[in-house]
Order: C-alpha cells, then structure tokens, then sequence
C-alpha cells in the first residue's frame, strides 16, 4: 500500500540563504530576508534554528523521518550573524526519551468520578436496538 | 441609636451619632461610608463617606451632618423587595421574564432600576412583534419596610405584515422574492407561523437575503436601496416594501489558471475549475473551485499556496472573465495550538487531529479540515477552530473551542416474564473512556431463556501512531419458545485499521466463534407440525467453529477530499472462514456511496449501493447464521421480510447474495432553526437472492430463490433528536413477491453511513 | 411540601436562632444543604441585618463544603459587594479563589480555571497582603501556577513523543524562561538536551545540560542528561521496559510518554 507523506517545519530556501553576509547582518536585517526561526537557542537568542522535516508512513508501521533539514544561524553576543549552518538527519541522534515525568500536585477527580461525569445521553441506539 | 467610638484623633469627631436606620446596622453604615476607628475626617473624607454610602444603592436620602463633636449621619433607607410577580404575561413565561429583570427578590428596591425593567420587558415583547405591549411597575407596601414588587403586563395583538412588496424587480415576481425572505406574508396560518410578525431588526436580515439571491444568479450590480414600513393606524398591521436595483446579469466568459510560483504547473490546478462559461454568473461556484484548488496543493505538501480570483468585467458582452491565480501567499506559521473547553477529552485526544504541528506554515484548508475531524470524533456538541494573530506578524496562534456532550451512557434494567423469568441486564457504553478517546462498551443481559453478554475496546492511537486497535468478545444463548431454534454463539475478534493514503485506510481483521444451531423442530401451522427440510438441516448440524481472517479497503473523501460540497464513499470488505474451523467460505461485500449538495448546500442528494456475496467452498453450505437477510438495507420491509422463504412454515432462508441500492434527498422544511426537523424522500431497490442447489418447503414444493427484484419508495422525517439523529420513514412497496411482510412505517438512526 | 411549613415556622424564630440552627447543621448534618438553606432564610427574613451578614459568608463556606462552587463563588461576590469593608471579607475573596483551585482538572484537561484560580488568589494577596489568609493564598498561587508550567510540559511531551523537535523545544523553553520558580524546570531543561540531541544541536544540549547541573544538581533528570550526553544507556526506571508492559502502560494506565 502506498506511503503517506507528510511535511512540517520551514527551511529558508537556498536563495534566501545567500542574501545574508556573515559578519554584517544582525538579527533584525536577517528576519525579513529569511523569516522566523522555528526554534531559538536557549540563552539571550544566540542561535536561530530552521528545521523542515518529510515523514512517511508506511502502513502499520511507525512513521518515520526520512528527511530533515536543519539551517543554523549563530549570532555572536553582540547580535552580528557569525555562522550559518546546514545539515540534515545525519547529524541527529534517535533519542530514547525518559520515561520520568514530573508529577503535578492537583489531582484531578477519580476515575469513577470521570466515568459518572460523563454518563447522560441516552443514546438512540439502546432505545431501539433494530 | 448611638454608637461612640473613642476616636483618639486630635480634632476629630468623637461622636457619630446613626439616624433612620431600620434594618441596615451601624457597621454595615460605617463599612460603606468607609469611616474607620481613629480616623482623621476631612471634608474630602465627607464627600467620599457621602459618596459611599450613596452608591451602596441601599438609602433613599443621605445626610452628613458635622455637629460641634458629633458627625451626625442621617439616613432613610430603601424597602427591601419581598416577593417578584408578573401579571398578564402570556406569551413569556415567568422565568424567561425573571431572566431579563435586574431587580431581585431579597435585594433593595429601587425605582430608576424597576422602571429599566419595564422597558426591557416592553422590549422583549417587541422583539417579538408585540409592539402594543404595555408594561407598568407596581408596588404593594408590605410591613417593616418591605414592598412586593408587580410588573402588569397588556401584551396587546401582535402585529402581523399583511402585505410584502418589492419595487424594481423586473427578473424575478415578488411572489419568487417572498420565498427568498426569512420574514413572511401574513396568511392563513397566521396564528401558527411566527415569522410574519413584524421585527425590525429581520428586515436587515432580509435584505442580505435578497442581495446574496441575486448575487448567486450573476447580477453582480444588485442594490437593495431601502427596506421601508408603514404601520398601520391600529398597530396591528405593517406593510413591508423593499426597493431593488437589479443591474444586469453576468455570466461567465473565460476561464484561465494562471501560476506566479516557480515550478507549479497551473494547468493541473485549472483542470478542477467548475466553472463553465455562458452560465450565470454565482460566488458560490467559484469559491468551490478556489477550494478544490487550495485542497489539491494542500494534498501535495505546498506550502505558502492562495488562490486569487481575479475577474475582469466586460460590460459590452455582460461576461466576467476569471483568471485563478496561484500565488505564494505570506509567510505565516503557527506559533501555538491553543485548547479550550476541554472539561473530559485530553488534550492530545485533540491535538492529533491536527496534521500540522506547532511552528509549521499555517494552511487555513489544513485547519478547517482538523475541525471537520475533530468534529467527526463525537464528543463534543460544538467545536470552533479559528486562528487569530500571534505573537509576531507572521505567526498565528489556532484557537480551538469545544463544548464537550456526554458521550457515555448506563443502563440498568429488570424484566420479568412470565415464561421467561426473571431477567437483569446491565449496560455500560462510553465513546470516550476517561477522556482518552478510546471506546468502551460492556452489555451483560440475563434472562432464564437467553443471555447475552459482550465486551469491546477500540484504542484509536495504539502504540502513540494513527493506528486504532479494536478487541471484542461475546456470548449469546437464546432458546426462546416461540422463536425456530435456539442459537448458542460466543467468540472473539480482533482488528487493526490504519491510513493506506490521504483519505483511505485499510482494516485487517480476525474473527474466531462458536456457532450453534439447535432444537429446530418445525412449526405447529393450523394443527399439524411444518418441518422446513433446510432449517432442519442446518439445524442437525449443531455448533460449528468459524476461523476467518479478512480485511476492510475503505476511500472517504467527505472530510479529506477536494470539494466541500461533495464525497465519495468506497468501501471493499473480504472475509476468509477457513483457517481451520467448520466453516469455509468466502464472503465479498461493497458498499458505495455519492453525495452532493446543490441549492447553495440546503439540499442533499445521496445515492448509496451495497451488494454482498457469499461463496461456500470445499462443499460447505452455508447457515442461517452467516446468510444475507438484508435487514436494515432496504426499507418499506419488515426485518427477515424479503427474500426466499418457506411459506408454509413462513420462514425466512436468507440468501447467499443481496445487492440494494438507495437513493435520498434531504431537504429543509422552513421551520425554524431550532426545531432540527428536516424532510427526505427516498426509493430503495433490492433483493436477497442464491441457495445452494434447490430448496423446498415443508410440503416439498422447490421455493423460488430466483432474483427477484423489490422497490420501496416513501417519505421521511428526520428529527435531530437529543437522543441522537431519528428517522421516521413512511413507505410503499410498489413492487414484492407475494410472500414478502412490507412496513409502511418504521423508525431507525440515521447513522452515519 | 415539608419545605413550605418548615418556612412559615421559621418566621416566628429570631435571626440568632435560625442561625445557630443553620450553624449546628453545619457541624452535625451529613449534607451541607440543609444548613445552605438556614442560612438563607436569615437573609431573607431579616436582609441587611448583623446576622444576615454573618449567615452570608457561613452560606458561602457551606455551598464550597458541599462543593457547590459555582454558587459558593457568588455568595462570596455578593458578600464583597453588601459589606466590602467587613473583616470577613478577605475569607470571603479567599473562599472564592479556594473554589476556582479545587475545581483544577488534570494537566491533560483545560485549564481555565487553572488561570481563574491565579487571578483570584493574586487579588486576595494584593488586596488583603497582611489578613492570614493572604499566606495560605501564596501557597496555593505557587500550586496552581506549577500546575500551569505542567500544561506546557503535556503539550511540549506530546511534540517530543512525535519527534517534531521544534515544536517541542518551543514548548520547554516556554516552561524555562516563564515558569522558572516551578518544580517542573528540571525536567524542561532535560527535555531541551533531548530534543538539541535529536536535531544534532549538540552544542545547544551541552548549555542546557550545563544549567540543569548547575542549578538542579540533585534531580534525577540531571542524572538522565548526563548519562545521554555520555552516551551511556538510560537508568533503568527511566528506560522503556518490554513491548507489552508499554503497550499495558499506555493503552491502560494512561501514561501515554
């Protein structure tokens, strides 16, 4: 059966790449020319990151990423665009992702309180059972 | 009654001396006036105290009188209302005058608030088109200052349109246009029909109406300058006159696709248009093309793609020539998904709905076909999915707004029969377990001559991917007097269903069962026992084990497809009994549905063909278990009614193969909105046919079990009911064997097909 | 019919009485409502008294202990509205945050009253900051506002369950840089070093492993990241188990991660 192919994320295109100047571009002139960042680094906006990916989806099987494209801008302290990168699915790592997770202090109702909660409509199909 | 703090300030008052006060106290008095112990008054601090106490609403007059030492505060309060009524009020009940009114029982009363709540009752009942009513405010004193509070109500006739008139409509007659209103002319049922009441605000509605009328038949010019009036000198009687402009007709001239993105062909895009030239012009035509256009790019991944019509005007030859542009639309993405509303559904439930995650372009087809899915879920009795401007120019945050609906339902219940006894069953379904999505239902049914219990779990995202799993498993024994046999079967069954493109999915499934057939000693007819020679049979050959593995290929283009307007329904289903297990045959079913709407998607038209065949092999003859009877397929027939059947012992066989088709229209009634109450007409044709070798009833005559076709055709009422969308059909056999048991009523769930 | 002669029986009594009465329920009486409706009998026989003052904000406490919290909110109201001088009157804003907060549903539900539930404990710690109630107020604004980062954290889980690193990323630096003080930062961070990792912004997953050790040196989500970045395998609590357990978790259980 066929695969399904589904996109996500944006990558400025090659064009768009070539109109930054290392060196002279800060921040705001590099936005009009390549839009928003899909993801930014973590202190002060030091780095800007695009990343596209294609995903397809074979059947019952999981779906799985078979292409992804990641542009990175790197701007120094001062905000002048020092390096632009770009790299694909080569250099990401399958992540196992730990189970922890942090638990919230409010519970929310019990199980038999959600069950009662949502019991009401009276639904056709019992009234006749045809 | 004197109240002497000990104000320790130097030249305040040491005094403040409370007048007039019946039921309010002195705290509540100096709480508003916000004078606290040992606290400097200066004259602001009066006017303020003055103020306080004014705006509490509770005094009718307010003095503050500084006395030398004293600060004198003198008060005469407000009664308090005691009791509510409304008198003479017909037409609005009680409760919805209560809603409308702000004075309340137990709180103060005051004359400037009574007074708005006459008028706004005289304003409810003109919104009805009463507007002669007549609303006063009266008090009945009662004691230690409390007062009944009465509003007497005159709602006078209401005030009907005797006459609808239109000025400068050459196209169409008025009586054409008075269809097209929402407000109607006062006729016979004028009692009974609301709407040709007068209210002045549908008039706007209405000439909306009229405009969008003309728009969709091309006359792009239209006008409608003035909707005008005239009471009559009784108030009972209006006369309504609108004024057109109709301008000319337009009609389509030509048709070009044209592409401003690189590497985007336009002439596959242009091959969707609908719009042929020479026809009226109508939006509603073109929207549709931009619509399959903008689902087409959607479907291949483009991002950043709108379509622009741009229409050229030719006055000379009354045509709009249409060029659909494909331009790169702005960058814009989504910055944020944001749920709302969801008291028991998780959230994730929800969100993978979407196929667009967060921080992806922003395609509104995408969003607007997420909604349609999350809708198809069931659970909610309205969602609203809208974006709205985000952090930043070019981001956009999605709200999604759902109103959640019960969707688990409990029943309990005990019957007691004379023969059968005493029976408990006890039923728990939820299409929403836990909020999780996933579907539960569990039925345990006991009764002395039959007992049924069955238990099933669908996970919709096995395994976190979009893959729904589904276990069931039952047990039914039934071995009632007057039935043939008895029927003992209990199995289990397993399926796994997951997309095979955008808008098909394919469904693999297992099924192992016990099926036993017994007890089948014929039918006492007139005295004498009637043994039907094929029941008997099938009946001797007790309980069989079927093992089939099959699979379900179905394309639904309702919500994924191009156009909005209409779907396609396709859906091919094989079962394989014989993998080990008595049972061996194969049996193909086909389901096939079209569906469209026309005059602007108030009208649906369905046309639905379903045929299923069984093939035994190896020698194996089927059962009445595993047969065709088509109940539920056709109607205008009673369930078991059509088919070969023994007549003498009047039984029904079933058939190895049964093919129907149907064909519906449902359309709107013009009642109003809220009753949900539509029309449908429907002819439904079919027939169960096929036994294996011949077959002959109790008197050993061979029975027809030839291909005979029958023909229902009828009339029905939908009712989208709080229990669920009913179907009342009403309808007439024009063509059925003799033997068959037609119905001319009955009444079903229109399920979703 | 009992109500209506129980009620003309109760004209006769003075407001003390009733009330008294309305308060013995309270502590007596199985269901609050009884006590609900002495308690509104006071106001309605003798409104605007000292009494009915008083019965007013029991009424409130006894709609909230019957967990009737749309009601209990607006007797609160209309308690602040009549008397908002009154030294009950903090209580009464409290009462009224305590019924948004105990309404709080699970991280995987909608959290309005999450955000109605902050507001309201921030107006009774702005308007009444020295009452002992402002106190108990903060803690329950500390509750709530973790509640709050753990809605992001669902949601930024959900995109790093699907790989769709970006989303995710957004999702945890939201809960780092607003959400800060929440126990819930550890995890974000740990988070962020797993997405960087997956898109192979490994100098990104060093900076935010280099904060979670710094400042959550003891949290087992430091452990995670330091054992990732070095390559080791997982701890195993923190490691999937067999296929069908995490089949038995997740379609079961709930735990969807």
């Amino acid at each position: 059966c066929a695969p399904i192919f589904r996109n996500h994320g944006y990558v400025p295109s090659d064009v768009d790449l070539a109109q930054l100047v290392v060196g002279k571009d800060t921040r705001d002139t590099a936005a009009p020319k390549v839009g928003r960042p899909s993801a930014s680094g973590l202190l002060n906006d030091t780095g800007w990151f695009y990343v596209q990916s294609r995903w397809q989806q074979r059947g019952a099987l999981a779906p799985q990423e078979i292409d992804r494209q990641v542009v990175a801008l790197t701007f120094s302290e001062s905000g002048v665009l020092q390096n632009v990168e770009r790299f694909g699915l080569e250099r990401g790592q399958i992540v196992p992702l730990s189970r922890r997770v942090t638990e919230s202090s409010v519970q929310g109702q019990s199980v038999l309180g959600q069950l009662f909660a949502n019991v009401g409509r009276l639904s056709a199909g019992q009234l006749l059972d045809n | 009654a004197i109240f002497a703090p000990a104000f320790a300030q130097q030249y305040a008052f040491d005094q403040v001396v409370i007048e007039g006060n019946q039921r309010v106290d002195n705290a509540t008095i100096l709480g508003f006036a916000g004078i606290r112990r040992g606290q400097a008054l200066s004259q602001g601090g009066l006017n303020d105290a003055y103020q306080g106490l004014v705006r509490s609403g509770l005094f009718q007059t307010v003095e503050i009188v500084p006395q030398g030492g004293q600060l004198v505060i003198r008060v005469q309060e407000y009664p308090i209302v005691n009791i509510i009524n409304f008198e003479g009020n017909k037409r609005l009940s009680d409760e919805d005058l209560a809603g409308i009114i702000q004075s309340q029982a137990r709180r103060v009363y005051s004359p400037s608030v009574a007074e708005a709540d006459a008028a706004a009752i005289g304003e409810a009942y003109r919104a009805r088109g009463r507007i002669a009513a007549t609303v006063t405010p009266k008090l009945i004193r009662r004691s230690e200052g409390r007062v009944d509070l009465a509003f007497e109500i005159t709602e006078g006739r209401v005030t009907e349109i005797e006459r609808l008139s239109f000025i400068g409509n050459r196209a169409f007659s008025d009586r054409r246009l008075r269809q097209v209103l929402e407000t109607k002319q006062a006729g016979l049922l004028r009692t009974l029909i609301q709407r040709d009441t007068f209210v002045a605000e549908r008039l706007e509605l209405d000439k909306q109406l009229l405009r969008d009328f003309y728009l969709a038949r091309g006359y792009v010019d239209i006008q409608v300058t003035d909707a005008s009036a005239e009471v009559a000198r009784e108030r009972d009687a209006v006369f309504v006159s609108f004024a057109i402009r109709e301008g000319r007709q337009y009609r389509f001239g030509g048709v070009t696709t044209v592409s401003e993105i690189e590497g985007l062909d336009a002439a596959e895009f242009g091959a969707l248009s609908r719009v042929r030239s020479g026809v009226p012009y109508s939006p509603v035509v073109v929207e549709n093309t931009i619509a399959r256009m903008e689902n087409l790019a959607l479907r291949k991944g483009l991002t950043f793609v709108r379509v622009d019509p741009r229409i050229t005007r030719n006055d000379r030859t009354g045509t709009l020539d249409l060029e659909f542009a494909l331009v790169r639309g702005e960058r814009v993405f989504v910055e944020r998904i944001d749920i709302e509303g969801n008291t028991t559904t998780l959230d994730q439930v929800i969100r993978r709905q979407f196929r667009s995650a967060e921080g992806d372009p922003f395609n509104p087809r995408e969003v607007r076909q997420s909604a349609e899915r999350i809708r198809a879920l069931g659970f909610f009795s309205d969602a609203q999915v809208n974006a709205r401007p985000g952090s930043a120019s070019d981001q956009v945050i999605v709200d999604v707004n759902v109103e959640e609906q019960p969707t688990g339902s409990l029943s309990f219940g005990a019957s007691y029969g004379v023969e059968s006894g005493i029976g408990v069953n006890i039923g728990f379904s939820e299409s929403n377990f836990l909020g999780r999505g996933q579907a539960l239902s569990v039925a345990v049914s006991t009764g002395t001559d039959s007992t049924s219990s069955s238990i099933s779990i669908t996970e919709p995202a096995f395994l976190g991917r979009d893959l729904s799993l589904s276990l069931g498993a039952f047990y039914n024994v039934t071995s009632q007097k007057n039935a043939i046999y008895d029927t003992a079967n209990v199995g289990t069954r397993v399926a796994l269903s997951f997309p095979v493109g955008d808008v098909s999915r394919l469904e693999l499934r297992y099924g192992l069962s016990k099926n036993t057939i017994k007890g089948y000693e014929g039918k006492d007819v007139g005295g004498t026992i009637e043994v039907n020679p094929t029941l008997e049979a099938e009946s001797a050959r007790d309980g069989e084990f079927t093992s089939a593995v099959g699979y379900t290929y179905s394309y639904d283009t309702r919500i994924g497809g191009l156009s909005p307007d209409r779907g396609v329904v396709f859906r091919f289903s094989q079962d394989f009994a014989g993998l080990g297990g008595d049972a061996k045959y194969i049996s193909n079913e086909v389901q096939a549905l079209a569906e469209r709407k026309i005059l602007n998607e108030d009208v649906t038209l369905r046309a639905i063909f379903e045929a299923g065949a069984i093939s035994p092999l190896g020698g194996y003859s089927t059962r009445v278990t595993e047969r065709y009877f088509g109940n539920s397929k056709i109607r205008g027939f009673e369930g078991n009614g059509i088919g070969p059947r023994d007549t003498v012992t009047d039984d029904a066989l079933g058939g190895n193969f049964y093919a129907v088709a149907r064909f519906e229209a449902d359309f709107p009634l013009g009642l109003p909105e809220e009753y949900g109450i539509s029309g449908g007409l429907f002819l439904d044709v079919g027939s169960v046919w096929g036994l294996k070798g011949d077959v002959f009833d109790a008197d050993n005559n061979p029975i027809d079990t030839g291909f005979n076709p029958r023909a229902a055709v009828g009339v029905s009422v939908l009712w989208d009911a709080p229990i669920g969308p009913l179907r009342f059909n009403f309808s007439k056999a024009l063509k059925k064997e003799e033997y068959d048991k037609d119905q001319p009523f009955d009444l079903t769930i229109s399920t979703r097909f | 019919c009992g109500a209506r002669t129980q009620e003309r029986s109760l004209d006769s009594y003075t407001a003390e009485e009733i009330y008294k009465q309305g308060e013995l329920e309270l502590e007596t009486g199985r269901k609050p409502e009884d006590a609900i409706r002495y308690f509104q009998e006071v106001e309605r026989l003798y409104p605007y008294s000292e009494w009915a003052k008083r019965s007013l904000i029991m009424q409130a406490f006894s709609q909230h202990k019957a967990k009737e919290y749309e009601e209990a909110r607006s007797t609160a109201q209309r308690f602040l509205d009549t008397y908002p001088g009154d030294d009950d009157a903090p209580y009464a804003s409290y009462l009224m945050a305590l019924s948004y907060y105990d309404q709080i549903d699970e991280v995987g539900r909608d959290q309005g009253l999450t955000f109605q539930a902050l507001q309201a404990m921030r107006g009774v710690i702005e308007q009444y900051p020295d009452s002992d109630y402002a106190r108990s107020a903060m803690l329950k604004f500390e509750l709530a506002f973790d509640h709050l980062a753990g809605k992001e954290m669902e949601i930024g889980r959900y995109y790093l369950k699907r790989r769709n690193y970006a989303a995710a990323i957004n999702r945890f630096r939201t809960v780092v840089q607003d959400f800060q003080t929440t126990t819930h930062t550890a995890e974000a961070l740990h988070r962020l070093v797993e997405a960087y990792l997956g898109l192979g912004l490994n100098a990104e997953a060093q900076t935010a492993a280099a904060i979670l050790g710094y400042n959550y040196q003891s949290s087992p989500f430091y452990d995670d990241s330091f054992r990732l970045l070095k390559g080791r395998g997982l701890a195993p609590e923190a490691q999937g188990d067999s296929w069908l357990s995490q089949v038995y978790r997740q379609m079961i259980r709930g735990e969807w991660l």
